[in-house]
């Protein structure tokens, strides 16, 4: 059943494809799909045909005698969307966000020094930035100050515990309500003493997020008015969301 | 000791008094300890963490696709929208086509969810503040679209109806004509909610004026959703950074003035009204039939990386953060939780007001615990 009706589904993706592939600004596709896409389009064009029958009838017991002619027609344009979007590895997208986390660091260097920002790249789409640890406090509110930024909504803030790498990382994606610029920001600390300075100055919206990360990853925030534990009792010991928590150890029974 | 202190008032201790955990006013079981002196609260604490059952930890050892029914126990008043809320990061990583009549299909469920929910929060807010008929009437609605949901998916309150790259069943045959009857009348009743509570002289004293808070206080305290917007700021994801298919519909976003409990409390009438016309529009524009899920491997890898996003849930932003080592598997998820951010400030709003204002404005919060606590 689902392979019938997936059928005309891909049959209907692939016009959708043809009409959507100018948007993406690939610049070699249109040489090499122009050849081979001429007859794929058209016999996608056809193919749109049976597949609306396919769709009128769902009895398309004669549907599954023709894939002979469609998986024929299937890969080439298939092929060739797969092509348009892989070929060009670095995503325009990624490129875009890449190049403005060189503004902000820019922006960040001037005020606090060539060190202070340690990695700058893109976290699927959005500008991110790795912060030194003792200048994490004065890089966010750097960035909520500044005129070219002013970043004043902090929307997001998890940890996250790389076990293999011995750091524990703590990202914020930070957000300008007024010019809609989307940042993601991170800064990392060692795994046997965790300790990360608090955001509270800050945002004071981080109190709680700051004490979950806390209860469950154990990195102490430095300058947190209310450090205690949120989601587990608080004679619990251990803490849960690292990688190497073990519920039966005996420190934590 | 005389009865009377210094300033020629009845002389009073400051006691400790616990509401809840299980207090019918805490939608669940949250622990609010207050500092009274007299009728005057000095300090709230909230203690939260009784139903949290580390989705997040949980996570870690599921697959994508059985992730999903986890997230219909965060907050089970608009599960529809946190299915979708994880489906939708994970096919942002994958790069995903959803079809067409799934996205349809998707977007009439979660507004359905969304209207549901808002019914439930006036019915208990009312109740809450001391009427007890509203909450008979909106469960009646509420119960309408229960049953919706009952035929399109076979549970009334954990969906996990929706999959990553469409949704898992398409529509019952004559499901979308039973919804589309139901818009007008929906309609019908919110017209009489309104003439039945919003100029109610008792309900009004009670909530105007009470728990007021500006843009910049929600804003620094990472609020979202009606609690944000009730300020007068203008801000729903669905317009601001449109996901799904919001950008093919004609809906306003209703705003605030005072940031007042009233505001918060109108704010989800009128929003029902909207999630009402996109329900229309959907309608309308659905495709009459065609694929409901749309090309996905069995096993679902997200590439290595990090991706996050968020929707506009009934409670305000909810997001889902996944780290990916490629695997089938999340490295570490973590959601973003609209009511446990929006909770946070309420010692701030609570201090120095009158014992009796305390459920008015925890009330208004619209808080799930099984969200706040995860």
């Amino acid at each position: 059943m689902s392979e019938e009706g997936r059928k005309p589904g891909e049959a209907q993706d692939q016009p959708a494809d043809a009409t959507e592939k100018p948007e993406a600004p690939a610049p070699a596709a249109p040489v090499t799909s122009a050849a081979s896409a001429a007859p794929g389009a058209s016999a996608a064009e056809g193919a749109d045909k049976p597949a609306a029958q396919d769709v009128a009838k769902p009895a398309a017991k004669e549907g599954a005698d023709k894939p002979a002619v469609k998986p024929a027609a299937r890969p080439a344009a298939a092929g060739a969307g797969a092509a348009a979007k892989k070929t060009p590895p670095p995503d325009p997208r990624a490129e875009a966000a890449k190049e403005k986390a060189e503004q902000v660091k820019a922006a960040i260097v001037a005020q606090l020094g060539e060190a202070a920002v340690e990695e700058v790249g893109a976290a699927h789409f959005v500008p991110m930035l790795v912060i030194r640890k003792q200048d994490w406090p004065a890089a966010v509110d750097l960035l909520r100050t500044h005129p070219d930024w002013r970043t004043n909504y902090l929307e997001f803030m998890a940890g996250t515990d790389y076990k293999d790498k011995g750091y524990i990382e703590v990202v914020i994606y930070l957000q300008s309500t007024e010019l809609g610029h989307f940042i993601c920001l991170k800064t990392r600390t060692d795994r046997d003493q965790a300790e990360i300075p608090s955001l509270f100055s800050v945002f004071p919206g981080v109190n709680w997020e700051e004490r979950e990360i806390y209860d469950l990853l154990g990195v102490t925030f430095t300058g947190h008015p209310d450090l205690r534990r949120i989601m587990m009792w608080d004679d619990f010991k251990g803490h849960p969301l690292r990688k190497d928590y073990n519920e039966w150890d005996e420190r934590n029974a | 000791m005389s009865l009377i202190d210094e300033k020629d008032q009845v002389r009073t201790e400051e006691m400790l008094l616990n509401v809840g955990p299980q207090h019918p006013s805490t939608h669940g079981v949250f622990r609010l300890v207050v500092k009274i002196s007299g009728e005057t609260i000095i300090d709230a604490e909230p203690v939260i963490g009784y139903l949290h059952r580390g989705t997040e930890k949980l996570a870690e050892d599921l697959q994508y696709t059985q992730i999903i029914p986890y997230t219909d126990r965060l907050d089970y008043l608009a599960a529809m929208l946190n299915n979708y809320a994880l489906c939708h990061t994970v096919e942002e990583a994958l790069g995903l086509e959803i079809p067409e009549r799934a996205e349809y299909l998707r977007v009439i469920a979660m507004e359905l969810n969304r209207i549901a929910s808002h019914l439930l929060f006036i019915g208990t807010y009312l109740l809450d503040l001391g009427a007890m008929s509203p909450f008979l009437y909106v469960f009646a609605e509420r119960e309408r679209i229960i049953q919706l949901f009952n035929e399109l998916c076979g549970a009334r309150l954990t969906y996990n109806y929706m999959r990553i790259g469409g949704v898992k069943w398409d529509a019952p045959p004559g499901w979308l004509d039973k919804v589309r009857a139901f818009v007008p009348h929906m309609r019908e009743q919110l017209k009489m909610y309104d003439d039945l509570i919003t100029g109610n002289e008792i309900f009004l004293n009670r909530v105007r004026g009470i728990g007021v808070y500006d843009t910049e206080t929600a804003l620094a305290y990472g609020m979202s959703g009606i609690n944000l917007r009730s300020t007068g700021f203008d801000w729903d994801l669905r317009r601001k950074k449109p996901y799904s298919i919001y950008d093919r519909f004609d809906f306003e976003i209703p705003v605030g003035k005072n940031g007042d409990c009233f505001d918060r409390y109108y704010l989800h009438l009128l929003e029902m009204r909207e999630s009402l016309k996109i329900v229309e529009q959907a309608l309308d524009q659905i495709p009459e039939s065609g694929p409901v899920l749309g090309k996905v491997p069995k096993l679902i890898r997200v590439p290595a990386g990090e991706y996050y996003s968020g929707i506009e849930g009934a409670r305000g932003e909810l997001g889902f953060y996944i780290v990916s080592d490629g695997k089938d598997k999340p490295y570490r998820m973590k959601i973003r939780k609209p009511s446990f951010l929006n909770l946070q400030l309420l010692p701030k709003l609570l201090r120095g007001q009158n014992m009796a204002n305390l459920i008015a404005i925890l009330g208004a919060v619209d808080i799930v615990l099984g969200e706040v606590d995860a």
